[in-house]
Formats: structure tokens, sequence, C-alpha cells
């Protein structure tokens, strides 16, 4: 109880510092001394002490299970276990956005601690603009979604007990995504700062790039754990969908691996301002815009969230007051192109940029792909969806000349390369790649012109990323990521091409024959366990070398909420992932088998990590 | 008459302009032929055409109307006004169940019989009309 | 002059954009089956405390109004709208069945004796069966039936004004 009041008064001092910071930036602009006044620093400080308190009345709230706040009420129950009744907070609405605030006031704290070789005025600016944002989110949260409401007569037992939600995956999930979207925040303001200022140049961009590199590294983490959980938890055995919520977060993915590699360019030749600036802006508007678009509902999504209008209406207004704002700066201010040095065609700035030009384009298939939806619906009121085969056709023919500039582009130099210095060993990596790509194509089932060339060009890549490590060039996270990443691609275009998929609908007994492999219903058996009831099924698969091998997949009947769910049993190795799932039907025997061989799964999340890593090597890299 | 800069700064803004149609042109192409429809059992008994491209039919699995055998499945979407049956082959999603929500997607054979390519169902269990939310708030 | 246009097509772009998501937020979920207009009800349930059996049938025979009241142990807005079912009680003119829908036993009937009981009879609906098959969507639900037809619906707890308004109903 006392929790309550505790969380909520701290969300009202947090507004009451965030209107004083307010004030005393702009008293502080006119102030000729060189240095922030330290109270400014203090309130920051004060002002993160609030939504900690507030962010842990919050977690309190709901270890306790104290059902007289409303979010515990809604979203937790006594029988969870205590690590979900703790991600519980984070993983519904209110909590979300409270956590958003939280690593927004944490990352302007650390922001201003960091940034003291940087210009005052620069520094009280972002503060400005990340104080515009952090005020819009309290004043969101204390209105429409506050999560401290109270509920009177208090409850004996919550309603959130949803099994779907208890995972471990999709506990630690919101949080990392959310790193990876408020890191954005601290570009756009310190973007929007810089360009009042004056300051976009080659101190900014080192300073600022630290800051791009710690988003996207924790916007590609919180992406492949979402889709680590899509795979064993949804029980479809793909591990993307194309479904509207997953294209949000690929949104603000592209636009900001554009920016991580614009920057460069900005940083050593001090050229593409204009352009950083937009990528800059646009990164975070299209994370607060994908927010809006998952919370409000309007989505025609598999992961629908129920939610009342108002919410929506208040995160699109604050989102296009946050839109125009940085227009009306962008056209305001004068950015000063340095315009006399020159840059030939054949140079590391021009395949930078044509990397941003890719970047683009995937980003505006999927932009599109997902609203185009609401647009028509509101137009026409016709509804529709879009699906995999519009992505699948958009974006698979042009990886093939992104890989390839991919490959080539980091061996350019700056300004100007010679074409002389092509080498001709390119040539022999050629005929190994068509090599082996005709080799793999002649064993799948895949078109064969296409996927040839899409598989010799991601060959290519990834000799030309080895061959990077044996070159003197000192520069190993680009390496890394760029090796990990054709790894990722391969592993995708191998699994894209040689999964094999096969279901039925199977009682006790059967057994049936596939592609020379025969699947067995050896028997099942029920189980009561807490709040629960368990199907436990056996199968067993044998192979054509005659090698058997026993599943365990089973189904789920929760009580209360009453939802049936599967458990799918996966084995997986290096090379490949075997994936079985069965689904109840109803009480008539029959279960509804799926069986998937899913070959190189792991090397896809091995890929990733690596991915991350290279991006944390590159942060701790020294100038 | 202009500087080389000129030109080329020129050819070069045109090339970007040009590849910018393009790409919308390529994407609103094919975003026509790659757009499902959604219909209700209702507005598929009044639709004038059937169309032979895929379609998308929401409502809720008829109680009682899961009929399931070795090869497939056959269930009826209602919408509490209409019905249209639906037969299946495949693996189902775990929501999937009789009174629940769900969505078929597949080819129309006649206004009354779909058959599906993929189900999907509704992911957020804890549906609640907007009345009742708005009450509890109230409360 | 050439950077006003820009602005201004940028703004106005933007402004478009806000307008068509602004719409959408209002449009309803995909998802949701249209309004409820079904004209005959049947189906089975066993009563809360004598566990027998009821076919809908013996219940809507007569021309007297029948209104169903769905609800549950551990709906809060249910003990709300209890007091104004309370109000309803012991009117010979109609017939109110309450319809217990995803309870556990003992609960209900702790609710019952704590709270009172206005109803003529409860049904049980354990698995949610008989409310999907009224057309409810969660708890509670109030259904004014005559004739074997449903003439009113309420969804969420019932006001003194739906009060007022059912017994004007009946008076007709």
């Amino acid at each position: 109880m006392i929790y309550n009041y505790l969380g909520n008064y701290s969300l009202v001092f947090c507004l009451i510092f965030s209107l004083i910071i307010f004030f005393l930036c702009f008293k502080s602009i006119n102030d000729p001394r060189k240095i922030i006044e330290k109270n400014i620093f203090s309130l920051l400080f004060l002002q993160l002490l609030t939504i900690i308190i507030s962010f842990f009345s919050l977690i309190i709230l709901f270890v306790l299970s104290d059902f007289s706040n409303e979010t515990v009420y809604n979203h937790s129950h006594t029988t969870k276990p205590i690590f979900y009744k703790i991600s519980g907070s984070w993983g519904n609405h209110e909590g979300s956005l409270l956590l958003w605030l939280f690593v927004l006031v944490l990352f302007i704290f650390i922001f201003s601690l960091t940034s003291k070789k940087h210009p005052k005025k620069y520094r009280i600016f972002t503060i400005i603009f990340h104080e515009i944002i952090v005020l819009g989110f309290i004043i969101f949260l204390l209105s429409v979604s506050n999560p401290f409401n109270m509920n009177y007569p208090i409850p004996y037992e919550g309603l959130g007990l949803n099994p779907i939600l208890q995972d471990p995956a999709l506990a630690i999930h919101p949080p990392i995504l959310y790193l990876g979207y408020v890191g954005s925040s601290i570009i756009f303001s310190s973007a929007l700062a810089a360009l009042v200022q004056g300051y976009v140049n080659k101190n900014w961009a080192s300073h600022i790039k630290k800051w791009i590199i710690i988003s996207w590294i924790f916007l590609t983490l919180g992406i492949m754990i979402g889709s680590i959980w899509a795979y064993y938890e949804l029980g479809w055995g793909g591990f993307w969908f194309w479904d509207a919520v997953e294209n949000v977060s690929l949104m603000p993915w592209f636009c900001l691996t554009a920016l991580l590699h614009t920057i460069i360019v900005l940083e050593k030749r001090n050229i593409l301002k204009s352009w950083t600036l937009i990528l800059s802006i646009a990164t975070f508007i299209l994370s607060l815009g994908g927010t809006f678009l998952v919370r409000s509902g309007i989505l025609n999504s598999v992961h629908t969230f129920a939610n009342d209008p108002s919410r929506g209406i208040f995160i699109l207004i604050f989102l296009f007051i946050i839109i125009f704002l940085s227009v009306i700066i962008f056209f305001l201010f004068q950015i000063e192109e340095s315009t006399s040095r020159k840059t030939f065609f054949l140079s590391k700035e021009t395949s930078l940029i044509i990397n941003n030009w890719f970047m683009m384009y995937f980003l505006s298939v999927v932009l599109i792909g997902t609203t185009y939806p609401i647009f028509l619906e509101v137009l026409t009121s016709d509804k529709v969806s879009v699906g995999p085969p519009f992505y699948n056709k958009l974006l698979i023919p042009f990886l093939i000349p992104f890989f390839v500039v991919m490959a080539f582009g980091p061996k350019l130099q700056w300004i100007k390369t010679k074409f002389s210095k092509i080498k001709y060993t390119n040539f022999f990596y050629f005929f190994i790649s068509l090599a082996a790509s005709v080799f793999i194509i002649r064993y799948s089932e895949a078109k064969y012109l296409f996927s040839t060339a899409i598989f010799v060009t991601s060959f290519i890549l990834l000799i030309k990323t080895i061959e990077g490590f044996f070159e003197k060039k000192n520069n190993f996270s680009q390496k890394l990521s760029h090796f990990s990443f054709s790894i990722f691609i391969l592993s995708i275009l191998l699994n894209g091409a040689f999964s094999t998929e096969f279901s039925a609908n199977m009682k006790q007994g059967d057994e049936l024959n596939i592609n020379n492999n025969s699947i067995k219903f050896i028997n099942l058996k029920t189980l009561n366990k807490n709040n629960y009831k368990t199907v436990i099924t056996t199968f067993e698969i044998k192979d054509k070398q005659g090698r058997i091998l026993k599943f365990n997949p089973e189904v789920r009947i929760y009580n209360q909420p009453e939802i049936l769910t599967s458990e799918a049993d996966i084995k997986s190795n290096i090379f490949s992932d075997k994936f079985l799932v069965v689904n109840l039907l109803k009480d008539d025997g029959y279960f509804n088998v799926r069986y998937q061989v899913k070959p190189f799964m792991s090397w896809i999340w091995f890929s990733i990590i690596l991915l991350t890593i290279g991006g944390i090597l590159s942060f701790f890299r020294k100038i | 008459m202009y500087g080389k800069k000129v030109k080329l700064r020129i050819l070069f803004l045109s090339l970007a302009l040009l590849a910018a149609v393009l790409t919308i042109f390529l994407i609103l192409k094919s975003l026509e032929e790659n757009v499902v429809y959604f219909k209700s059992p209702t507005e598929i008994k009044n639709i004038n055409e059937l169309s032979d491209k895929k379609i998308r039919v929401g409502g809720l699995v008829k109680k009682g109307s899961i009929l399931s055998s070795a090869e497939k499945i056959n269930f009826v979407i209602t919408d509490f006004k209409n019905e249209i049956s639906v037969s299946y082959k495949g693996a189902v999603p775990n929501l999937f169940a009789e009174g629940k929500g769900v969505v078929a997607e597949g080819f129309l054979k006649d206004r009354n019989f779909l058959v599906a390519k993929k189900i999907l169902a509704k992911h957020d269990e804890n549906y609640m009309p907007p009345e009742v939310k708005k009450a509890l708030e109230n409360n | 002059m050439k950077k006003k246009i820009i602005f201004f097509c940028v703004f106005l772009s933007f402004l478009f954009i806000f307008f068509i998501f602004f719409k959408s937020i209002y449009n309803k979920n995909y998802y949701t089956p249209q309004e409820f207009t079904k004209n005959y009800i049947n189906f089975e349930a066993k009563e809360l405390f004598t566990k027998k059996d009821f076919n809908s049938n013996q219940l809507f025979l007569d021309e007297k109004i029948t209104i169903i009241n769905i609800w549950a142990s551990w709906c809060i807005p249910c003990l709300q709208e209890h007091k104004y079912l309370m109000n309803l009680k012991n009117n010979n003119n109609i017939n109110l069945i309450g319809l217990n829908y995803k309870d556990k036993e003992n609960n209900a009937k702790k609710f019952i004796y704590k709270n009172g009981n206005p109803y003529d009879l409860i049904l049980t609906d354990n698995e949610g069966i008989i409310s999907i098959e009224l057309g409810a969507f969660g708890v509670p639900e109030t259904f004014i039936i005559q004739n074997k037809k449903i003439i009113k619906k309420y969804i969420g707890p019932l006001n003194q004004q739906n009060i007022i308004e059912i017994k004007n109903i009946i008076t007709k």
C-alpha cells in the first residue's frame, strides 16, 4: 500500500525536478561562465533518484503481490515464480513506460557526466531537448497510464498468469530492446543541440559514436532475444514472421545501422553533415513511433495488445510534437557543409553512402509494408495484411548487390582508390563461390539462377571478410562484425534452402512414412502439476540411416486463465535443429503434429552474438 | 555552358530521383500483388465476385465445429451472423481452440467454403472489451 | 525559397500521416467479431448448489422476462453491480438467472453467502462455452431475454440507470 504512494509521489517529484532543470538550463545559456552550474547536475541526480524509487516501488509491489495496485492486479498472480513477478513489472504497458522513463533519465545523467570535454552550450541544449522527452513521458505516465492506480476493494487474487508470457527470454527482451530505443533518444537530443549550436563536426561525431554503438548493440540483442522467444515458444518453428510488431523493432535498426556507418564518414572526413542529422532524428522518431504503433493497438498483428484510445492519442500527439519540433529546428538552422575537399567515385566514402542507400531502401520497404494496411483502412476501409511474400520479393533480390558492395567496400581507401589496386585473386574467389553455390543448389529445391546468384555473392562476402583478418589494417571490431554478418546471412540462406517440414494429425500408435523417415507416436501420459495439467507425448523418428531419435513434446493446459500451450521439443546440435511440436485439437484423440528439420539454426543466434561482440569491441576501442 | 561540376551534380541528382521513383513504384506494385484482404464471414456473403486471390477470414471458431482427421482439420468460423467452413491441412497455433478468435488465410472456393493455407490465432489472451476496461478504471 | 517549399512539403506530409494515425486509433480491432444479434439460444447447464441439469428451453418457456447475468467471484466489477442486482431480487415479473463464469465452486458459493443471493437460479459455466453461445465477451455482462430472444444486452457492470431501464422494460 505504502509503495503505491511512494511510487506515485516520486513520479510527481520527478516532474517538478524536470521543470526546474528547464528553468536552470535556460538561465544557464546566457551565463558567460564556461562550466555548467553544479545544481543542474545535482538536480539530474535527484531526478534519477526519484525514478529509481518509483521503479523499485513497482517491483516491490509485484514481489509482494500487492493487489491494491491495479497494474499488479492485472498482470500478476500469487502462484507466479518470483522471477516472473519481477519481470512482470516491466512486461506490461504501464511498467514498460516507467522503464522507458527510467532509462531516459539514467542516460541523460550519464551523458552529462561524460561530455565534459565539449562546449557548455551544446551540453545545455542536449539536456533541454532530452528533458522535453522526459517531460512528455512523465505526463503520459501520470495522466493516462499511471502504474500506481489503486484498486478498491482489494482483490484476493491477480489476473495475470498468462503462461505464454512466463518465459526467461521474454522477461529480459523488453529492457534490452528499450536500452536500444532510449539510447537513440540521446542521439536525437544531442543531434538537435549540435545543430542549434553549429557543433556538427568531427569532435561531435567521435563523441556521439559511442552512444550510437551502445544503442546499436542493445537493439540488435533485443531483436535477437525476441525472435529466439518466437522460435521456441510460439511453436511455429520460424524465427521471423514479418509481423508488424517485429517490423517495428527492425526499422530503427536499419536506421541505426546506416547511422553507424555514416558517423564514421563524418568523423574522418567532416562531410555528410545534414544526412547524419536526418538519420539521428529519424532513428529516434522510428523508435518512438514504433512504441506508439505497438501500444496503441492499431497494428494488425498476432501480438495485439488490447488498449484504450486515450493512450494512443497521447503518444500520437507527443510523437508529432517531437517530429514537428525537429523538422522546424532542422530547417531553421543552417548547416555548413564543407564542400572544398573532393571525393572520387571509387572510395570508402562512396561505399559507405551506398550502404546507406541500401539501408534506406530496406527501411522504406518495411515501413511501407507495415503502415500500408493502416493507411488503406482509413482511406478505403478495406482491411488488408501484408505478408512475408511481399518482403521476400522486395528485399532478397537487392541483397545481391548489397553483398557485393559490402564485400569490397571496406577494402577501399578514403578519398580515392586506384582501380589497378584491385587484385586478380578476386576472380579466384568468385570461382570458388560459384562452385560451392552450385554444389549447394543441387541438393536443395531452390530456384536455380536466382539462388545461385545470392549464394555466390554471400560466399564472396564470407571469403572477403575472412581475408580481411589477414590484412594489416588494425580494425578488428569491424572485421569481426562483417565476418559474423556474412555467417549470419549464410546460415539464414542455408536454413531456408534445406529446411524440411512435415505435419499431420496423428493418434496414439500411428506411424507415418515421409521421405524415408518414419515418425511414430508411441504413447502419451498426463501429469498434474502445480498450476497446469500436462500431456507428455513420446515420438520416435527413424531417419534414413536407421538412427532413432526420441522426442517428448508437451501440451500444457493451464487453469486460470485457461490456456493451452505447446512446448516444442527441440534437439539441436551444431549443424541442425530438429523441432517437434504437438497441439491438442480437441478431445478426440487426434494430435496435430509438426516436425521440422532446420539446419544451422544455432549458427544464426551465434553469429548475432558475434556481431554484437564486434560492436562491444568497437565501443572500447580508442579512436 | 555549365561547369563540369554542376553537370555532374545534376546527373547525380536526377539519378537519385529516378532511383527513388523506381523504388516507390516497385514497392507499390508488389504491394498490390501481395496484399491479403481481411474479411468477416458476413462480408464474404456480400461480395459480388469471387476472386482467386488469397484472403483472410476472421472471427470465432464455432463451438463444437472442429473435426479432425489424419489428413486435415475442418472447422467453422462465425461472426454470429454468418458462418464459413474452413478446411486446413497443416499445423495449428497454440491458441487455436473452439470459441476463440481465429484468422484463417487461404483461398475461397465459394461463399461458404475456404481452403486455408495458414491459421493464425490471437496471441493476447487477456482480451477485455474496452467498455469493461473503462469500468474497471473508473472503479 | 527552395528550402521553404521543402519545409512545407515535409510539414504537410507529416500532418497527413498524423491525420491517418489519428483516425485509425478509433478503428475497431480487426479480430473482434461484429455486433451481436442472434435470436435463438440453446444450451444446457448445471445448477451451482443442487447440481441439477437445466435446459434453456425449459427456462425461457413463457412470456416472462428472463435476465441472465454473467458473473464470477474473481471479478471486481461484479461485486460493484451486486447491490443493484439485489434491487431486482424477489421481483415476480422476472426470472433472474446468474451464470457463474469460469469460477471455482467454493469461491462462488462463498461470494453468494457473503454478499447475498439476488438470483432465482444460478447456473455454472465452467468452460465459458455458454457465455460464448450467448455472445458475451467477458464478465460481467447482462442479457435480457423475452420469447427466447435477446432484446437487450449490457456489457460491463450495471449501474443505477441500467436498473431503472430494466424496471421500465419489465413494467411495459
